[in-house]
């Protein structure tokens, strides 16, 4: 009985650490782009190159984040439903057809919300806790 | 020395360095000479490819890319306001991209047949299998490919591909599998000429790259019909409509043994669905056919269609063809997978059809007879396991059911040997890698 009462809390405490080391993504364009929401329909479009504008015709610049990285694997599993792996076979046909090209990398969430406030054609995903007034969160996944 | 230090300059030039920079470089080192040298035999073999020199002279010096400054960015992706001093202006994603991208793509794989009276081969170029020729083999799966892709201007752009596998002389000399460049238009509308890869079926463009899909080999049943390339040209039409997206290509162009080919193919992709239909034309040779018809080409058409979904954890998908000659053959695949983790567990049944001789020809021979009557039927059990970043290592067993009067795909038979409804398994273990 006592241990009983012990796990429960300790369950919650674990679970709770484990959620807030999760990185929660949030997919954004820049403050000065006219898109105000898109869907994870859209979005997958835009990262996968089959679109290359968003749904009101303006250019979409794609933004990544680095292979391996958390937030990355993330945006992909969850907006895009898509693994590393299968991520990779995906570029692997799209690259060696000629089809396309993956979208450019930048570093982190900062470097990623940084060329996204000054490009209103580009689209990127970051972690929540980096969103200011800069940019736009166009999907919450 | 001068000779040598003569033949790298008008390369060095063609690839936009400056003549100060090359001879800074090339006099350092006669490696870089040789480097040079080596471009300029490729640039070679590729503009009678494509007749596109600048590919390959950019190429055999990879410094010229980064020398290259980005076009500058559209008019559209300059801010109305201008003035935020928090932001950073970035060049947009399309066009800072290094010009030249070398990459690649392979497989290392044994098969084992359970049959010892003939060979059983992934494509009917192969002088030789498992089975007879021996027990054990690696020519069914092993494949090394190297890739460079340029982007010349946001507008142009071209890809060369050799492939190191298994082939008709029975070596795994290099060959030019795809080599053209690429004109877009608009982002949605370009053209390509040179070598292009027919899009007979949902993986025909990217068959050879096993990371790409589920399985050891695409469902032998069905692709051993595609033909893999063209020299010729084709444009692509890409248009959204609703929320789906819809490309659709028309191709012509020839082979050796496949004359005034064209075709016309569509891909419908809407959510995780893909719907892929084609139809081409061509006149081939008779020398392989054998049918007994006495001119040397003949029309031979190929109506194919297929689907596929694959909303992430799991996947399935069919495909369907139809090819007429002076017979009719179908055949047809179906499979589906579940991916659990870094494994991904499938199934798949695949046929063909026995052929049926259409009318208005002349009787076929026996050795035609044989050759339209490849009725078959495949079950395969298999697994992909993504055992690191861009590996994979995947194990199927195979179980191939002969009809009643074929010898289905198998080569080398010999003489007098009838292995009409037979069933054998062939066990196949691959390691596949991209670069």
């Amino acid at each position: 009985m006592f241990r009983n009462s012990l796990i429960l809390p300790l369950l919650v405490a674990v679970a709770t650490f484990v959620a807030s080391a999760h990185a929660e993504v949030v997919v954004v364009v820049s403050s000065k782009s006219s898109v105000k929401s898109l869907t994870s329909e859209q979005t997958t479009k835009i990262f996968l190159g089959k679109v290359v504008t968003f749904p009101n015709g303006q250019t979409a610049f794609p933004i990544d984040q680095p292979e391996g990285s958390a937030i990355r694997d993330e945006f992909y599993s969850k907006v895009v439903h898509k693994n590393s792996s299968q991520l990779t076979a995906y570029w692997a046909k799209v690259i060696f057809t000629g089809d396309g090209r993956p979208p450019k990398l930048l570093a982190d969430n900062v470097a990623v919300r940084k060329a996204i406030a000054g490009n209103p054609n580009a689209i990127g995903y970051i972690d929540k806790s980096a969103v200011n007034r800069s940019v736009r969160v166009v999907l919450k996944p | 020395m001068p000779k040598k230090y003569f033949l790298v300059i008008p390369f060095l030039f063609a690839a936009g360095i400056s003549v100060a920079e090359a001879e800074q470089k090339d006099i350092s080192t006669s490696g870089t000479v040789k480097v040079g040298k080596a471009g300029a035999k490729k640039a070679a073999v590729h503009a009678s490819a494509s007749a596109s020199v600048p590919v390959i002279t950019g190429a055999s010096a990879p410094e010229a890319a980064t020398a290259i400054t980005p076009a500058p960015a559209p008019a559209t992706s300059v801010g109305k306001g201008g003035a935020d001093k928090t932001t950073t202006p970035v060049a947009p994603a399309s066009t800072d991209q290094p010009m030249f991208k070398f990459s690649g793509f392979g497989s290392l794989g044994v098969s084992h047949s359970s049959l010892d009276q003939g060979d059983y081969v992934l494509s009917d170029s192969m002088p030789k299998g498992v089975g007879r020729s021996s027990e054990w083999t690696e020519s069914n799966n092993t494949r090394l490919a190297a890739h460079v892709a340029a982007n010349f201007t946001p507008k142009v752009s071209g890809i060369l591909q050799v492939d190191a596998e298994y082939q008709a002389n029975g070596t795994y000399s290099p060959r030019v599998e795809m080599a053209n460049v690429k004109y877009a238009f608009i982002p949605n509308f370009y053209m390509r000429v040179g070598r292009l890869a027919i899009p007979t079926f949902i993986d025909s463009e990217n068959h050879d790259i096993g990371y790409s899909f589920a399985w050891v080999n695409p469902p032998v049943d069905l692709y051993q019909l595609s033909i893999h390339s063209i020299d010729g040209v084709d444009a692509t039409y890409r248009s959204e409509i609703g929320e789906a997206v819809n490309s659709i290509k028309a191709m012509y162009g020839n082979k050796s043994t496949s004359k005034d080919m064209w075709g016309l193919f569509d891909k419908l992709e809407y959510g995780q669905a893909t719907f892929h239909a084609g139809y081409q034309q061509r006149r081939s040779s008779t020398q392989n056919l054998l049918t007994g018809v006495t001119d040397a080409w003949i029309q031979n058409s190929d109506l194919s269609v297929g689907a596929s979904y694959d909303p992430g954890d799991w996947f399935a998908m069919s495909e369907w063809i139809q090819r007429r000659s002076t017979f009719k053959i179908n055949a047809m695949y179906i499979s589906t997978g579940y991916r659990i983790n870094k494994f991904t567990p499938y199934l798949t049944y695949g046929q063909i059809g026995p052929g049926s001789f259409l009318t208005g020809y002349p009787p076929p021979t026996a050795a035609a007879i044989e050759r339209a009557n490849r009725a078959q039927s495949t079950v395969s059990l298999g697994v992909r396991w993504d055992f690191r970043r861009n590996y994979d290592f995947k194990i199927q067993y195979d179980q191939v059911t002969l009809s009643d009067n074929s010898n289905g795909y198998l080569i080398n038979v010999p003489p007098g040997v009838i292995l009409y409804g037979s069933k054998f398994h062939v066990i196949s273990a691959v390691v596949d890698f991209v670069f």
